[in-house]
């Protein structure tokens, strides 16, 4: 039982180094399924720290709200993307238009800046400074993801990634919000991903390409 | 049942006419609904009206500013639709472009943005804005051009990125209300978060963070300059009704929300910092955006950086406070609205006759639309701020109130966006008018579309030359729900 309990307060800090594993891979990754793939990774840990907190909260909303997330962010969007690849009939690059080692660089250096970010606030909140780190970090680098890569798959990806950002840093803070809340903007998500996923069909036919640095008509 | 019904018939209606295939049927079923729904929206703001704040359980609310805002919403999307009788039959048909996909998801926009009014929750205001992207999408790429399509996905990926900053600064909120000894289960509740008020103030640092992130968020979806970007090509590709209910709703229900926070961050840090931050955005909106105007060379595009101008504006107004400069702000979302709907039908009846909205290839109007031309000039004349259109009034408050607290910086700003602004709209209309008429593509001005314009044409020269006094009593209710009196 000691050590149950041990290993649930330890994943909530040692998780922060596998999400800055999977932020580095993510950076360096060329290939579309292997972002997807690390996108699911980095869910699953997010899950495992959700249900960590659970365990050590006694709290049933808590292990609903790690239930959705296994299953729509670890399983349901990542098998939809996986299946959009397949139907878009796509290359699998992912148009970096920044060269993998510099796309690494760029990523430890938000890490960096992420901790100096978070360093008063996590004193001043009483919190652990790497999960919160490990929070902002991932925001960044999904804002980061979505603006230098072209394919327009990896735009829904970095959404996703900045939005588990966000999750990450309301369950490091406050435990999570209120499972209703939680509910609609995991729906909300879904919802946003189903659409993009339409779009992406539209932009196929209509610029026979999934490349956005070919949308540009529309300026000024 | 007063504040669900409004709720429940848009969603249902949106189910209803997705049955109907035939083009005319489901326009009848739109019609209809949107008669209930707007006779609905009516009552309630009626009940609040006299009874003041109704709320069903933890999560709906309608108080002062709730049914101040409803009022223009009902009216936008009542003119918005008997438009759109009309407009519709020119929509060549596709997988998701007829009527009955318009229709429905004319309603889903219209149940999220009442519901984001309704909400008395900041998650579920947030999902409910959120839900505002999702069913507006597909309606801005509606005619599934390749512009149509930029555009759409555009505003999805950029708005929706916005929104989420818009959740961390609720997130950050939400942290600073469970560390000031708040109950977790009501810490997003914005009564008890602006009952608590002065509690917050040992979190300020908190609580400042969330406004910044919030401002950002939800001030994409207003189109604050400089995170404007998805605005004017969302306006210029999507259908003309749907731009009137873009420009005229959503922009007014983003700006709502901001409002929301900002009379939070007011209870917590007192008016200094979110009133700051509101004037530097509104600043940069109203300069930049009249800039702008200068060098559009579409109708739509021209009118959509109206469009950012003018929340500019409302965000000052917002951010000068005081009695004066609310009062402006917010009679000036209901104004603007009315002139913004009228512009953009009117815009909509040039794009059928020229097939295009290229301002250099629009010549002669005057001589071959007569009554789109007389329409048009009155929705200039109204939306740069001419007396006896109801924006001068608004926007004179708004300037009072600057002088009167000496924010000269502001007064000059502004004062010089109108002018430029002034400029670049008077000069296209003019252009637009005069001149020998282009061949025109014949199609005679409807009766539904004629009754949409003038209705938004009554609207802005009947408040301009008297205010009714139920109205001015909404507004003044409505700033004491602001300055939680």
């Amino acid at each position: 039982m000691r050590i149950i309990n041990f290993a649930a307060s330890q994943a909530i800090s040692s998780s922060a180094v596998l999400i800055f594993l999977t932020l580095l891979l993510l950076a360096a990754s060329r290939r579309m399924s292997n972002c997807i793939s690390l996108f699911a990774a980095q869910s699953a840990v997010i899950a495992a720290q959700v249900f960590a907190t659970a365990y050590a909260h006694k709290s049933v909303a808590a292990l609903m709200v790690g239930i959705m997330v296994v299953l729509i962010k670890v399983v349901a969007i990542p098998y939809a993307l996986f299946q959009l690849v397949k139907r878009l009939h796509t290359s699998r690059d992912v148009k970096a238009s920044i060269a993998p080692a510099g796309s690494v660089f760029i990523t430890a250096a938000l890490i960096f800046i992420s901790y100096s970010a978070v360093q008063s606030y996590a004193k001043d909140l009483n919190v652990a400074r790497d999960p919160l780190a490990a929070a902002v970090a991932i925001i960044m680098s999904g804002c980061f993801l979505m603006t230098s890569r072209n394919k327009a798959l990896m735009q829904i990806l970095g959404l996703l990634i900045l939005e588990n950002g966000i999750f990450m840093a309301a369950l490091t803070t406050t435990f999570g919000m209120p499972l209703v809340i939680e509910i609609g903007i995991v729906f909300d998500l879904v919802m946003g991903v189903f659409l993009m996923g339409i779009f992406m069909f539209r932009i196929r036919e209509t610029f026979n390409d999934l490349d956005v640095s070919k949308l540009r008509k529309l300026r000024g | 049942m007063v504040l669900l019904l409004p709720l429940i018939v848009p969603l249902m209606v949106a189910a209803m006419v997705l049955l109907f295939r035939d083009a005319r049927r489901a326009t009848a079923v739109a019609l209809a609904g949107g008669c209930v729904e707007v006779a609905l929206l009516a009552n309630l703001v009626f009940q609040v009206y006299q009874r003041s704040t109704i709320a069903v359980g933890q999560y709906l609310r309608a108080d002062a500013l709730t049914s101040f805002f409803l009022v223009g919403l009902g009216f936008v999307f009542l003119v918005t639709l008997l438009y759109s009788v009309t407009y519709l039959r020119h929509v060549p048909p596709g997988r998701f472009s007829s009527p009955r996909w318009f229709y429905c998801l004319m309603f889903l926009f219209v149940f999220a943005m009442l519901a984001a009014y309704l909400a008395q929750n900041l998650g579920l205001l947030w999902i409910m804005m959120e839900a505002t992207t999702l069913a507006s999408a597909l309606l801005v790429g509606f005619y599934n051009t390749d512009g149509a399509v930029e555009a759409g996905w555009k505003y999805l990926v950029v708005c929706t990125v916005g929104i989420a900053f818009a959740l961390f600064g609720t997130i950050a909120l939400y942290l600073a209300a469970v560390r000031s000894g708040v109950p977790s289960e009501a810490a997003l509740d914005w009564t008890v978060l602006m009952n608590a008020g002065p509690a917050l103030g040992r979190v300020s640092s908190l609580v400042k963070l969330g406004f910044v992130f919030v401002a950002v968020g939800y001030g994409t979806k207003v189109g604050f300059v400089p995170m404007h970007s998805w605005l004017p090509d969302a306006h210029a590709e999507a259908p003309s009704p749907i731009s009137a209910m873009l420009s005229a709703a959503l922009l007014n229900c983003a700006m709502y929300a901001l409002l929301r926070y900002d009379a939070i961050s007011v209870r917590v840090l007192g008016p200094g910092f979110s009133h700051t931050m509101l004037l530097i955005f509104g600043g940069l909106s109203l300069v930049g955006a009249s800039l702008l105007m200068i060098v559009q060379r579409d109708l739509k595009r021209l009118l959509a950086y109206s469009s950012v101008e003018h929340m500019g504006m409302i965000a000052v107004g917002i951010g000068i406070g005081g009695p004066l400069g609310l009062y402006g702000a917010l009679l000036h979302t209901l104004n603007h609205s009315a002139a913004k709907a009228l512009l953009f039908f009117a815009a909509g009846r040039v794009r059928e006759s020229y097939g295009t909205l290229e301002l250099d290839r629009i010549n002669g109007m005057a001589r071959t639309l007569r009554w789109t031309s007389a329409f048009l000039v009155v929705g200039v004349l109204a939306i740069v701020g001419l007396p006896p259109f109801s924006l001068f009034v608004s926007e004179f408050a708004i300037l009072t109130a600057a002088f009167h607290q000496e924010q000269h910086l502001i007064v000059v700003s502004v004062l010089l966006a109108l002018v430029i602004g002034f400029g670049a709209l008077i000069y296209q209309l003019q252009r637009m008018l005069a001149g020998e008429p282009a061949e025109v593509h014949k199609s005679r001005i409807s009766v539904p579309e004629i009754a949409a314009m003038a209705a938004c044409a009554a609207l802005v020269l009947i408040l301009g030359l008297h205010l009714p006094g139920a109205l001015v009593h909404m507004i003044q209710r409505a700033m004491d729900v602001v300055n939680w009196r």
